[in-house]
């Protein structure tokens, strides 16, 4: 269960130690896309923790999100139309939902052990 | 089974985690790009090593008075402070001096069929543009309408009139007078600086004198209140 956090704890330092920037003008579709994956990973999790994971639901939704986050931010730039903030709303909305829903499970999980106990 | 979608989100995770990284680190300290061309990293090369030069010397003209106070201190130290204070009192614009230098004089200038206002006085900002490229020039001391500048003079405008320390600049034609050490290569900066051209602008006229062998400047008027200092009291015993 803690292996996913550490691995971020682990990207987290592997990623500051190769010292790599991006571009400021870039730093928005970045940001967009860390976003996407935060969500696709919020969802895998509850998808599992439901019993509905699907594997390549999963990973396709990883890249699929991530460029489709990318490619709305290019064309809302090339538009003049702030359309990166669609995506952030959308990512954010299902980022609180999951995470309700996760907490809900992990909840009725804990309530059920204690019972037993 | 669980292994595998384990391995799967951790791998996520560490993505995620180095894209957090990446752009945590772009946000916090972005690259700002050096677009400095050779003769701009040649000029700003040569402005630092001005500045160290300047540096340099005031160390060690205070490593000197450091000396200097060490030998009198067995001599004779009145003699010090005094010599100490008319360096200050100097160095504070506080006695009149002379030297080599040069006048300027600023005049209304109208051309042929003007029609418009009359000048009454020169605008503060001209004043600093003129100030600013004296003192780039190497000026020592400058003095408008026989008041001498000082680190603290100001020159601002009261009620539409220009005021340099405490005096009114309302009658032309106003002299600068400057002592310079190099007074032909001032000169020569003068005679093709474009500050005659921003003078015309505002209906002014600015003549540079030949240079001179002995301008005189007057010592400051401005009173020094030392407000915030206290004698110490007298150590008993010491070295």
């Amino acid at each position: 269960m803690w292996l996913p956090f550490i691995g971020l704890i682990v990207g987290i330092v592997l990623g500051w130690l190769t010292n790599w920037r991006i571009p400021e003008e870039y730093s928005s579709y970045l940001s967009i896309a860390v976003l996407a994956a935060l969500d696709t990973l919020i969802g895998g999790i509850r998808a599992h923790l439901q019993h509905v994971y699907d594997e390549s639901v999963f990973l396709t939704g990883f890249f699929f999100n991530i460029i489709l986050a990318a490619s709305l931010a290019f064309l809302g730039v090339h538009l003049g139309v702030d359309l990166y903030l669609a995506a952030v709303f959308a990512f954010g909305v299902r980022l609180f939902q999951n995470i309700a829903v996760i907490r809900r499970i992990l909840l009725a999980n804990w309530l059920k052990r204690r019972q037993k106990s | 089974m669980q292994k595998r979608i384990m391995f799967q989100f951790t791998l996520i995770a560490i993505i995620i985690g180095g894209m957090l990284a990446v752009q945590i680190r772009s946000t916090k300290d972005p690259v700002v790009r050096d677009t400095r061309d050779i003769w701009e990293l040649r000029q700003d090369l040569k402005r630092e090593l001005q500045l160290q030069q300047q540096l340099l010397s005031e160390i060690r003209r205070s490593d000197d008075q450091l000396a200097a106070y060490e030998q009198a201190r067995s001599t004779d130290q009145e003699a010090a402070l005094k010599k100490t204070l008319a360096e200050l009192k100097e160095e504070a614009g506080q006695t009149a001096v002379q030297g080599p230098g040069l006048i300027l004089t600023i005049e209304p200038f109208y051309p042929e069929s003007y029609v418009g206002p009359v000048v009454r006085t020169v605008s503060p900002e001209l004043l600093h543009r003129l100030i600013n490229e004296l003192n780039e020039y190497g000026a020592k001391e400058i003095a408008v309408a026989n008041t001498r500048l000082t680190n603290t003079t100001a020159i601002r405008d009261v009620n539409g009139l220009t005021k340099v320390g405490n005096v009114k600049i309302a009658s032309f034609p106003l002299e600068v007078k400057i002592i310079v050490d190099d007074v032909a290569t001032l000169h020569h900066h003068l005679k093709v600086s474009p500050l005659f051209d921003d003078f015309v602008i505002e209906n002014l006229q600015l003549t540079v004198s030949e240079p001179i062998s002995t301008v005189v400047i007057p010592q400051s008027e401005e009173k020094w209140r030392v407000r915030y200092m206290e004698t110490s009291s007298t150590e008993k015993g010491g070295e």
